[in-house]
């Protein structure tokens, strides 16, 4: 950053013109997250801004680093912990490529269902506050209505709302409940509704409008060059998403569409996660068909799943099975594996590195946050400080995945 | 030197060597139980099946399921070989994890776990199993077998150091060659077959010779457990430390485990080093660990008129005012065959540059019997190193030590402690001197008779070296951390050097280590033989 009072007269007689510095963060409540941004301000307009990330000393990578594979999912869980299931199952699936196994159908679509509902759940949520950020507190309150009842589902599923640490390598913790099918098929038309809804309020407001458009643009080419994905490379009108670019878990088969912008401003990317929210439920729809009552939902190799208890207490073969993965942990072959998948954000991405022991050597994360969050320098450059705020939270930064 | 070709690498085959052999030489791991690069071949547990490729494979014919046909087609496979007990031909190709060969492996795995019983939270073994491993490696399937497990005697008493359960055991006959081979003592051996088979040891007996406890450590499996360390430690709590046992001049090389939480030695294994202890270690030797935690001396002692404990501060400060009131030519200095060459030397240049002293003696323990295999006739691991300290200035023994005190040429002592062959009553005399000081980790005679007793580490808590018997400098290395306050001798003697306004040149342990002579330096820690077999 270029320094702020270069060419200061002390003797100058007019009103102070030169440019203000100011902090806003670490701790301010528009910076959803512990993150600081270094204003340079011509009064009211940003003239220079610079981002600094990184209070949250988190550690992510080196920490796993000292568990086994298996140790990993709580800690994914908390790098995008508005969408850990995707999380998750990301990291799942970036070990199982380095294995080389691939999991029974039945909990691939258990994986696309869990992880939709994720995906809900985070655009949700991210439109939810960019509304009452801008004084709409009645859309935020039906987003986050909605939210709460999909929460609702995922404990019923993984007894946990928020972090689940319900993948496992190889496959899921637990075969999907009983009233899965029907708790999906009455959260739909919910969320519909809610969509419904704000788009009848909120989105042809006239406020809303003039403090979106036009405001916070990123253009396609400088989205690109950054390595922007996600909702905010798509409002930019680019249709990429791995789902459909680089499919996993069985997307190819599902009857979906990419939602993209065209100017690639604040309303843009309010707009393209309401429509991802409708092509998730469409995805929800055909899994829910999809998915049998019956069936295995983990890999058949005790060396990477646990046996079942009975089994371990009665017979040494699953005894010693129990103790390898406990104790040593599931040990990938030696090598290198870059495994990537969509997140709430963009491409989440696990570059992983194993020595053929029970302990990740390095397992570095690509996280979608901490991309998009150096082009929000540029969408917020130029625009007046009250546009911060919706900027930002259309940026949807989320912490623990940007410090890792 | 001719070579084969293993899984499509070059091996280098020495003279007389198995498939086994070569491979183990190079440190690749081709599964096996009963193959102990130290013992005979006994190519009894199968393990280690290879293919080998031939012109003319011997074909035994089996019959396949045809999933196309929906029946059973006949074909052939080739027959396997031992990888143990097959030389190794130069040019040959070897396969150690064809289909074929990885199949067998799989299915041996499964005969071998077939009758175990599910005891691997109460096995001391776990952790370090080889039947663990090779389920992991080679096996990688659930039990078939929905019978009741074959039952066999379980904790049954071997002799004063070792248990056995008959359960466990999967008779490679390792321990049984072992006593045979190494120890000469056929005190085991093999009964009944099949299922019923099982290790016994010779009526009338007890497994009682010097190297009972090698027999829990060539046993893969948790079938042979030592008395010593049974339900004491699990071995994934433990670190290891590279030590050098300080039983008596052989100088066995040894894997120090212990507990970091606990800060707590739990057991010493062998280390291989084909040049001083090859594979093995006597009871003896493993046990010396005994001494890092029971009978230390934990805090300085005044032992003068009346007795009482002391500060490490107060007690240098006193053994400064005992050293300077006395004439320092008519000090002894007392070296010792069981401290480091370190230790000794410092002490040695102590003596003569802070108090000028002449008279050098060397304490060393006796009564204790040597064989031919690895127990040295002298118990001390450190005699050669102490001598060296002194470089040929005449080293008297305790008993002139005695002589001297008694004629009046002494007035006090200083001196390493470390265990002694005199007894504390023949030592009295000592008592009468107007100075001693012993440094000592553990209690014995020496540490009874001194006015003034401080404590230093033993060698489980230093770095240190010992030359043993034959001449070779071996370096140890700290496993646990001393007791807050005590070092070791050498650097005790040079605090106390200080303190009495006489520093010594040397500062620190490289410099003590440059000022020891040729023959005391050690080099690393010893050349292994192999590094698959280190830990079993």
């Amino acid at each position: 950053m270029e320094p702020i009072y270069e060419h200061e007269e002390e003797t100058a007689l007019e009103l102070p013109s030169e440019p203000m510095r100011l902090n806003m963060g670490p701790s301010h409540p528009a910076m959803h997250g512990t993150i600081k941004m270094q204003l340079e301000l011509d009064g009211e307009v940003i003239r220079n801004i610079d981002i600094v990330p990184g209070y949250l000393h988190r550690g992510f990578e080196k920490s796993c680093e000292r568990g086994t594979w298996t140790q990993c999912f709580p800690y994914v869980d908390r790098l995008n912990y508005v969408s850990p299931m995707l999380n998750n199952v990301g990291f799942a699936l970036a070990v199982e490529k380095l294995i080389g196994i691939e999991v029974p159908e039945r909990c691939k679509i258990y994986r696309v269902i869990l992880g939709e509902l994720a995906r809900i759940s985070d655009h949700l949520t991210c439109n939810a506050a960019g509304c009452m950020e801008l004084g709409a507190f009645t859309p935020f309150l039906w987003f986050v209505k909605v939210r709460d009842w999909i929460y609702d589902i995922l404990e019923q599923e993984t007894g946990a709302r928020i972090t689940h640490s319900f993948g496992r390598i190889g496959g899921m913790a637990k075969p999907p409940t009983d009233k899965l099918k029907q708790a999906v098929r009455d959260i739909i038309p919910q969320v519909d509704k809610v969509l419904a809804e704000v788009s009848a309020t909120l989105v042809r407001n006239r406020i809303f409008m003039d403090r979106c458009q036009g405001v916070g643009t990123l253009s396609q080419e400088r989205a690109l060059s950054l390595g922007v994905t996600g909702p905010m490379l798509r409002a930019t009108g680019v249709d990429y998403d791995v789902r459909k670019a680089y499919p996993y878990s069985g997307y190819e088969t599902y009857d979906f569409e990419i939602p993209i912008g065209h100017d690639g401003d604040t309303y843009d990317r309010f707009m393209v996660r309401m429509e991802e929210v409708r092509q998730s439920c469409r995805i929800l729809e055909q899994a829910i068909e999809r998915l049998p009552d019956e069936g295995p939902i983990n890999v058949d190799d005790p060396r990477i799943i646990l046996p079942e208890k009975d089994e371990v207490y009665t017979t040494i073969e699953a005894t010693i099975a129990h103790f390898k993965i406990v104790m040593e942990g599931v040990k990938p072959p030696k090598g290198t594996v870059y495994s990537y998948t969509e997140g709430g954000n963009g491409e989440l991405g696990f570059f992983i590195v194993s020595d053929g022991s029970g302990t990740p050597y390095r397992v570095r994360c690509r996280p979608p946050c901490f991309l998009n969050l150096k082009a929000a320098e540029d969408m917020i450059r130029g625009n007046m400080i009250a546009d911060v705020v919706p900027i930002f939270g259309s940026v949807n930064m989320i912490g623990g995945e940007c410090d890792r | 030197m001719p070579t084969f070709k293993l899984d499509g690498r070059e091996v280098p085959i020495e003279p007389g060597d198995t498939i086994m052999r070569a491979a183990w030489r190079q440190g690749i791991e081709i599964p096996h139980y009963c193959f102990h690069p130290g013992l005979s071949v006994a190519a009894n547990c199968r393990m280690c099946l290879v293919e080998i490729k031939t012109d003319r494979p011997m074909l035994m014919p089996t019959l396949k399921w045809d999933p196309e046909k929906q029946a059973y087609v006949p074909g052939g496979k080739p027959k396997l070989t031992p990888a143990c007990q097959a030389p190794a031909v130069e040019n040959q190709e070897v396969f150690s994890k064809s289909p074929e060969a990885l199949n067998a492996q799989a299915h041996v795995q499964e005969f071998l776990l077939l009758n175990h019983p599910v005891d691997c939270p109460i096995c001391d073994q776990a952790g370090e199993c080889k039947l663990q491993d090779y389920w992991y490696t080679s096996q990688g399937k659930t039990k078939r077998k929905r019978t009741e497990p074959v039952h066999k005697p379980k904790a049954v008493r071997f002799g004063p150091t070792i248990v056995y359960d008959a359960e466990r055991c999967i008779a490679c006959t390792r321990c049984i060659r072992f006593c045979d081979e190494v120890a000469h003592d056929h005190v085991l051996d093999m009964r009944e077959r099949g299922n019923k088979n099982e290790i016994t040891v010779s009526p009338g007996r007890e497994l009682n010779h010097k190297y009972t406890l090698m027999t829990e450590h060539v046993c893969p499996v948790g079938a042979l457990t030592s008395r010593d360390f049974r339900f004491k430690a699990r071995v994934w709590f433990l670190r290891t430390a590279n030590g050098v046992c300080n039983g008596c001049a052989t100088g066995c090389n040894s894997y120090v485990d212990f507990d970091p939480r606990h800060n707590k030695v739990y057991r010493l294994r062998p280390r291989d080093n084909a040049n001083v202890n090859k594979f093995w270690m006597c009871d003896d030797g493993m046990l010396s660990y005994h001494a890092i935690h029971e009978g230390r001396v934990l805090q300085p002692r005044i032992q003068n008129g009346e007795t009482r404990a002391t500060s490490p501060t107060e007690a240098l400060k006193l053994a400064s005012a005992g050293l300077s009131k006395t004439n320092g030519a008519k000090i002894a200095i007392v070296l010792s065959a069981g401290f480091s060459s370190e230790d000794n030397l410092v002490l040695a240049q102590f003596g003569r540059t802070v108090l000028g002293a002449q008279k050098f003696y060397l304490g060393a323990n006796g009564g204790w019997e040597g064989d031919n295999i690895l127990r040295n006739s002298d118990n001390n691991p450190n005699r050669a190193g102490a001598l060296a300290a002194v470089a040929g200035a005449p080293v008297g023994s305790l008993s002139d030590l005695l002589a001297d005190a008694e004629s009046g040429a002494i007035e006090g002592f200083i001196a390493l402690g470390g265990g002694v062959a005199e007894t504390a009553e023949q030592l009295a005399p000592l008592h009468k001197l107007q100075t001693s000081i012993t440094l000592a980790s553990n209690v014995g005679p020496l540490e009874q008779i001194a006015h003034l007793l401080i404590p230093v580490t033993s060698f489980a808590e230093m770095d240190g070296t010992f030359v043993n018997a034959k001449g070779i400098a071996q370096r140890f290395h700290r496993a646990i951390h001393p007791l807050p306050g005590v070092t070791p001798a050498w650097q005790t003697l040079i605090d106390l050097a200080k303190l009495m306004g006489k520093p010594l040149a040397l500062r620190d342990l490289a410099e003590v280590r440059g000022a020891l002579p040729s023959t005391a330096i050690g080099t690393g820690t010893g050349a292994g033989i192999g590094a698959q077999e280190a830990s079993r």
